[in-house]
């Protein structure tokens, strides 16, 4: 939706709203074409995206929690190749604002996906996930360490001139440093937060729920916790234009993550429950802000 | 797919825990394709946070309903459990492929396997059945008698032989209905398809007795489903020779070689 009150500037990246759709909650886009215009939306996030095509983990890989949901899905995804060749022409041909999300086992395979991805008809930059808690290697062990979160966005900078959106894991030791340490390596953009570190247990066998052992706690149960991490970098990192997750699902958690400091948002968990949700909340938000006169821009960090 | 808002027109009781909701959705009701299901959300403060999926049991295409056979297990079916007449809920359908009948014809002879609510597709295929003139044996097994309340819906629509098994030996023969279908298929059966639907040791077993048979078969199958629509990766069943498939994208209505039941939990 194009409005004069909604569109919102994050550094390099410009948006007609600030609804996006986080990564692993949004497939490639294509599965929601029924239920919304994926040009209605600010941006999409691919599923997390690796050199080579990637099978995850073994079932079961979800388990619903109060208010929310753990994960271990294991990045299974249909690798850059495909993507490039079946998702994203698909996409711009709707009219998508898309986002790559990648990841890879070591720095150069991250290094060489950004290379592949750079340039791309289509693709509106490239979102870092150093934060995913499900996979053996790489992932969030790129997050846990101010040193090797500057090492890969570093040397991921160097390799393109696309966007560089890096997504932030909250189990990290300190988020203002690691998000200091990505901005210092030259993202543009940080997105957070990704999911929390949890676990759930059958009461009777004691085995856990979910095969990985331990998921990733996502929904409105760590809405609170991504609103104060969102607040806490933008209050220690003024200039540095963020990206709020955690547990969206209203029009009224849009609004609180905007005023905490976030620039927008991506709805992620609920898309699993509402597919419909993000183009509604781009309306929603349309008509709030069109019944106050007042541009969306003019709601970011609000809160003392 | 579609979100669809219908309105819970009725219930039926089968059993303690065991009931159909019917709900108004003409469009789904003269759209849906046996096999296909819904994920059913419901709004309010003390919903489930995921919808759950349900096979689509059958239709009333005149009064537009659609009817979901539901057994009580946890938060998300107690929570359907209290729906009265006229409360709404939310239905993202039509969703899964659908099972196979059109090249079926008159005289051709099926059988259909259902374990416990397993039997939930099956009052729509069998009216598709019925209206090929395909005829259709029903085995139907549980745990014990309660497990085979929805006989009495079903009953009418089988236009072949009934048989049951229960592991208690409560109702029909005791034990499994696989073996059941195993002793006929001995003595010939004569069946152009297999349908079965019920849990992951009834396939298991199933895969086994069809295996070498040269019956063609169709797994209705059931994964732990986040959002039925293939996002979020959750219901994947392991293949042979390693990967995964996703069971309410590439499914949910399988070949039972499409699957290493060996590596299912």
């Amino acid at each position: 939706m194009t409005s004069s009150y909604l569109s919102v500037a994050l550094g390099p990246v410009r948006l007609a709203n600030p609804i996006a759709t986080a990564s692993g909650t949004f497939g490639y886009g294509l599965e929601f074409a029924d239920v919304l215009d994926l040009s209605s939306i600010g941006a999409l996030f691919t599923k997390g995206l690796s050199l080579q095509p990637h099978e995850g983990n073994a079932p079961p890989r979800i388990c619903e929690t109060p208010s929310g949901m753990l994960n271990a899905i294991g990045l299974q995804n249909v690798g850059i190749e495909t993507f490039l060749r079946e998702k994203l022409p698909l996409l711009a041909a709707a009219g998508a604002t898309v986002f790559a999300n990648i990841w890879g086992d070591e720095e150069e395979e991250y290094v060489e996906i950004a290379r592949a991805l750079s340039g791309a008809p289509g693709l509106a930059g490239i979102e870092l996930n150093i934060s995913c808690p499900n996979v053996r290697k790489g992932g969030m062990l790129f997050g846990n360490s101010p040193e090797a979160t500057a090492s890969l966005v570093g040397k991921v900078r160097k390799a393109t001139d696309a966007p560089l959106v890096v997504k932030l894991s909250p189990n990290a030791p300190d988020l203002v440093e690691s998000a200091r340490a990505a901005r210092g390596a030259g993202a543009d953009v940080l997105s957070l937060v990704n999911t929390f570190v949890g676990m759930a247990v059958d009461p009777e066998t004691g085995a856990p729920r979910i095969s990985f052992g331990t998921g990733g706690l996502s929904g409105p149960a760590i809405r609170p916790l991504a609103v104060r991490m969102v607040h806490q970098v933008h209050r220690a990192l003024p200039d540095a234009p963020l990206w709020g997750i955690g547990g969206i699902e209203t029009l009224s958690d849009v609004l609180e993550f905007m005023a905490v400091g976030a620039s927008a948002v991506q709805v992620g968990t609920a898309n699993f429950r509402d597919p419909g949700v993000s183009a509604r909340l781009v309306r929603e938000l349309d008509a709030w802000c069109a019944e106050r006169s007042i541009a969306a821009r003019d709601l970011i960090g609000r809160t003392p | 797919m579609r979100d669809i808002k219908a309105r819970v027109t009725s219930r039926t009781d089968h059993a303690p825990g065991l009931f159909s909701l019917h709900c108004s959705a003409p469009d789904l009701a003269a759209g849906v394709r046996a096999g296909q299901f819904a994920m059913i959300g419901v709004e309010g403060r003390s919903r489930p946070f995921l919808r759950r999926a349900f096979s689509v049991a059958d239709v009333d295409r005149h009064a537009g309903t659609v009817e979901f056979l539901v057994k009580v297990v946890g938060v998300g079916t107690a929570c359907l459990s209290a729906l009265v007449p006229g409360e709404e809920v939310a239905l993202l359908a039509p969703l899964g492929n659908a099972f196979t009948a059109s090249d079926l014809a008159r005289g051709d002879r099926v059988a259909i396997v259902a374990g416990g609510v397993g039997v939930a597709p099956f009052p729509l295929l069998l009216r598709e059945l019925g209206s090929r003139g395909v005829v259709a044996d029903l085995f139907f097994g549980g745990r014990s008698a309660p497990d085979l309340a929805y006989r009495a819906k079903i009953s009418p629509l089988v236009t072949g032989a009934e048989k049951d098994a229960t592991d208690d030996g409560t109702a029909g023969e005791p034990g499994r209905v696989t073996d059941l279908l195993a002793r006929t298929l001995g003595g010939g059966g004569g069946y152009r398809r297999v349908y079965a639907c019920g849990p992951t040791p009834m396939f298991r077993s199933l895969a086994r007795v069809l295996d070498g048979k040269g019956i063609a078969a169709e797994f209705s199958t059931e994964a732990p489903m986040g959002c039925g629509f293939g996002v979020c990766l959750a219901c994947v069943l392991p293949k042979p020779g390693g990967g995964f498939l996703v069971s309410c994208q590439e499914g949910p209505i399988l070949a039972p070689s499409a699957v290493d039941w060996s590596r299912c939990r």
